[in-house]
């Protein structure tokens, strides 16, 4: 609806509909914000468009067909399935519309894609896999339930009991143990006590991304119960898309701000700096390596607490009561520079497009399982741009990102490390 | 007539099947609307259509290939480089073809002759920063830092910065032009050799064939590489600051400063622009309109609604910022030297500075043309003239007047008399009226006071540079002419005879008005009977 009563509730497009029709092409979605323009190269910031090159992948084609979905003149098609699914997500586009303007792209990419569930054509086939697999082993790889703890090793101490309650999350309980292993390692050197749910389940980040409401919302409240179970203050994870699943995605599907889930959501670098200002955190060993940093997505730009929000559009657009939109200003973009550059003999250079204006890894929100060689793609645009700093290594805060970058690199034979940033902590303890 | 199967083989052979594309998912995303410059109006929606396909050559070479398929099979094409210039710069007709530039985003430089050689891909704010990494710097054109280098330049290409510079004919060197036919072009020093360095050549120049003072939209060929001159600036970087939406260049604070003074009134603030000229100091200098600053501190649209809703009639009338951008280009001395001079001016005229930021959001890297959305949905600059200063300002305060009548569904403005500069170091008086209005409600009002402007320009014989495809030919041509649209209209039917290059323009206009029931009032000029 253009004026009237609407909401910020991603299960109807209608919601969204002035964000659709007040696109102006301007394409800040697209390009790095001009002020931060590097040059000829490494200038744009959303991987779809720069892939697919069609106007219909950039944020502008995708409101235009949005729009079209939504007033009927549009019928589902593999390209239309394509356009909506061959993205990451990631951000860029909502944080470039609202340098200059007040609207809900994610928001509408996000309705989109519940739409295209609602109406029985999509998600894409190899998002139904892993949705299977989630709702039978409750972890997105299909493995055994019961081996979601095999990461702990015994020199790990976990509390019965603690304020501190450790998300493990998928990806480091299955496919990347070294993540899980040194985030709890970090946690016993500061002396910081830390629990494990009693039965962590899948936070269903894939689920909520490719617009299966229902399935997400299930997973949502189930694992929002079990934590305030717990009684645990903090909760904390080493895996951005989780970090934004619990933080943003799961109050938005509950309804309620983020401030009301019961408990504060905390990735490992956001507490990990901050002990180290208190000096619970001392870093002993030199780590000789020039370095680069990725932002991951969902923890910067993505990660800006949800507060649900109801009321009007009128005249010229403006809506009441007032609205405080998510730009991305307030991401977590300081903390994981501030520890990388406290490793002492760690030289940390910064990527040419970094912070709000990074460039995905392309991994994230259902991209690698349903477009494999466009997350491949998007990697490698990010190792070249890694390379051309002159970094050694790059470090992400999402087990998503360095599995990708890792991939990549081997499958290339690129001469670059890849590391989470925990097992760099850990490393100069 | 729908693209033939063949037609479409013939050009999926030229650029590859991943670089052309009739699925109406792809063509559905490049509608021109409904928001966007000049979108929103009667003129987008009666005006504007679909692609029928969608292609995107790399080399001038595609380029020719598929111009030339277009004439073999009768397609329309339409060149679109990024599709920012609104409901114009897209398919006008059913089954047209839209060639997209963006691949073509060649990029060289030549730091000796100081030029870029530049693709149609290529945006300004790219061409800035890699000419700023070599001391060197280029006008942003005010329709914004994201608009293709060589579309702006052939369209308008100013800027508050043109205070010293100008407009962009004299920087457009070497050029190619791929003709409605597909014959190539080459223009300046390009005729003659492989050096685009120079603009002008053998024989006529072609240049003001292609832009006058404000293009034809793609009606004569497409320009597929430009050679842009360069400018020496000065050697100290604009450091990038802050994270969005809060980013800004930092200045340094000896080489380049803008400075706002508050003038007693509008007659002080050009006086000011005459005499800076005149002592050949200054790198930049414009009027500032109220509500450009409301848009710069409002973090909002609510809250610009806040701050602008205050105003009235009188705080408008007395608002007369100027605002003056120093360049020490030579040395730190230059601009002790031209800040004394300018204060020096501006105090005898009874001028007053205010502090002003040390930064530059606007003009540099980010000419924030994105920004004039925020307010109301629905945005476009009416009318610009370049005359004098003398015939540039009453043009803005007459179009005010004659707002009125049309407010609603315009936004009210309070009589603003919209934004002047001088360009050329005084050579030149630039006024620019932009409007702004909700789309959600009617708006065949504007529509109706875009027209009326066009009467306005004839009756009070302000020069307009939106003669040619912003205006009903028809009506301006004999006006101005009193056979301008006869010639404009001989020189498109001797290089397109097919009418091919992006149909109907230069006759969009009066085909809008023809088709518009809503504007049939408005005509009392006789033009030809046009094909529906």
């Amino acid at each position: 609806m253009l004026k009237g009563k609407l909401s910020l509730d991603v299960t109807n497009l209608d919601n969204f509909e002035y964000d659709m029709s007040k696109c102006i092409k301007c394409k800040g979605c697209y390009w790095v914000d001009h002020i931060y323009m590097p040059g000829v190269t490494f200038s744009t910031r959303c991987p779809s468009a720069t892939r697919y090159l069609f106007d219909s992948y950039g944020a502008y084609g995708k409101m235009r067909i949005g729009l079209a979905m939504l007033e009927g003149r549009m019928d589902y098609s593999d390209e239309l399935l394509k356009t909506l699914y061959a993205c990451p997500l990631c951000g860029a586009c909502d944080v470039g519309c609202k340098r200059n303007l007040d609207l809900e792209i994610e928001l509408t990419l996000e309705a989109l894609r519940i739409k295209a569930v609602k109406d029985g054509k999509g998600p894409m086939p190899a998002h139904k896999k892993v949705a299977k697999k989630i709702d039978e082993k409750h972890n997105r790889f299909g493995s055994p339930h019961e081996n979601r703890k095999k990461w702990l090793t015994k020199d790990i101490k976990v509390a019965a009991k603690a304020d501190v309650l450790y998300f493990v999350g998928c990806s480091a309980a299955y496919t990347s143990p070294e993540i899980a292993r040194a985030t709890a390692k970090i946690l016993n050197a500061a002396g910081t006590p830390f629990m494990l749910m009693p039965d962590e389940w899948c936070c269903g980040n894939i689920l909520y991304s490719v617009g299966m409401i229902d399935e997400a919302k299930k997973l949502a409240k189930r694992n929002v119960e079990a934590v305030r179970k717990t009684g645990a203050k903090t909760l904390l994870v080493s895996c951005a898309e989780g970090y934004r699943m619990w933080k943003v995605d799961y109050p938005k599907m509950l309804g309620i701000p983020t401030s009301e889930l019961g408990f504060e959501v905390v990735h490992l670098t956001e507490m990990a700096a901050e002990l180290i200002k208190k000096g619970a955190l001392k870093f002993a060993k030199p780590l000789d390596m020039r370095l680069t940093y990725h932002d991951s997505c969902s923890l910067s730009r993505l990660s800006e607490p949800w507060t649900p929000w109801n009321g009007e559009r009128g005249e010229w657009g403006m809506v009441s009561p007032g609205l405080e939109r998510r730009r991305g200003t307030n991401g977590v973009y300081q903390a994981p520079r501030d520890i990388l550059e406290a490793i002492p003999g760690l030289e940390l250079v910064e990527m040419i497009r970094m912070k709000e204006n990074a460039f995905c890894c392309g991994a994230g929100r259902g991209t690698q399982e349903a477009f494999p060689d466009f997350a491949a793609w998007a990697a490698e645009q990010r190792l070249f741009e890694a390379k051309a700093v002159g970094a050694e290594g790059i470090v992400a805060t999402c087990p998503m990102c360095k599995d990708n970058f890792a991939r990549v690199a081997r499958q290339n034979s690129e001469d670059l490390k890849i590391y989470d940033i925990s097992e760099l902590i850990l490393a100069a303890l | 007539m729908a693209i033939s199967k063949e037609a479409y083989r013939v050009l999926e052979a030229i650029v590859g099947e991943d670089y052309i594309s009739s699925d109406p998912v792809v063509c559905e995303g490049y509608r021109s609307g409904p928001a966007g410059y000049e979108a929103g109006l009667g003129y987008e929606r009666v005006m504007t259509k679909v692609p029928g396909c969608v292609i995107m050559p790399l080399t001038t070479e595609e380029v020719q290939k598929i111009v030339k398929v277009c004439n073999r099979y009768k397609i329309p094409y339409v060149p679109y480089s990024t599709g920012w210039y609104g409901p114009r710069s897209h398919c006008h007709v059913e089954d047209e073809l839209l060639i997209d530039l963006k691949r073509m985003d060649d990029f060289e430089i030549d730091e000796k002759h100081l030029y870029a050689l530049v693709g149609s891909g290529v945006i300004y704010s790219q061409l800035q920063e890699e000419a700023m990494k070599r001391g060197c710097y280029i006008i942003v054109g005010g329709g914004g830092s994201q608009c293709s280098a060589i579309a702006n330049m052939l369209g308008d290409g100013w800027s508050p910065l043109s205070y010293r510079i100008g407009l962009p004919h004299r920087r457009i060197l070497g050029t190619e032009l791929v003709l409605p036919d597909g014959e190539l072009v080459r223009m300046g020093s390009l005729a003659v050799g492989d050096d685009p360095f120079w603009g002008d050549g053998f024989g006529p120049d072609l240049r003001g064939l292609l832009r006058g003072f404000t293009g034809l939209r793609g009606c004569l060929g497409i320009v597929t590489r430009m050679a842009i001159k360069l400018l020496p600036f000065q050697p100290e970087k604009l450091e990038p600051t802050g994270i969005s939406p809060n980013t800004t260049l930092q200045l340094p604070p000896k080489r380049v400063k803008w400075i706002n003074f508050t003038m007693p009134n509008k007659e002080a603030m050009k006086k000011a622009m005459f005499e800076m000229a005149r002592a050949e100091i200054g790198a930049g200098a414009t009027k500032v309109p109220m509500f450009w600053r409301a848009i710069a501190k409002a973090s909002c649209k609510e809250e610009f609604w806040d701050i602008w809703s205050k105003e009235n009639e009188e705080t408008i009338s007395s608002f007369h910022l100027l605002r003056v951008l120093l360049v020490g280009f030579g040395s730190e001395e230059q601009l002790e030297y031209e800040e004394r001079v300018l204060n020096d001016i501006i105090t005898e005229l009874g001028g007053e500075a205010r502090r002003t930021r040390p930064t530059d959001e606007s003009w540099f890297k980010n000419a924030d043309s994105a920004g004039m959305w925020l307010m109301c949905g629905g945005y476009v600059s009416v009318d610009y003239v370049i005359e004098t200063l003398e015939h540039a300002i009453p043009h803005g305060e007459n179009y005010a007047e004659l707002k009125r009548k049309f407010t609603p569904p315009l936004m009210p403005d309070y009589g603003d008399p919209g934004w002047f500069q001088s360009f050329e170091l005084g050579h030149q008086g630039y006024s620019e009226f932009l409007v702004y209005w909700d789309p959600d409600v009617n708006t065949d009002g504007v529509d109706h006071f875009y027209l009326e402007t066009s009467k306005e320009n004839i009756r009070k014989r302000f020069y307009t540079s939106l003669l040619g495809p912003h205006q009903p030919l028809y009506l301006t041509g004999p006006a101005y002419g009193p056979n301008y649209h006869k010639w404009l209209l001989k020189i498109k039917d001797e290089f397109d005879p097919s009418f091919l290059s992006h149909p109907p323009v230069p006759l969009a206009h009066d085909h809008f008005v023809e088709r518009a029931e809503w504007m049939r009032p408005m005509k009392d000029w006789e033009s030809p009977k046009f094909a529906p």
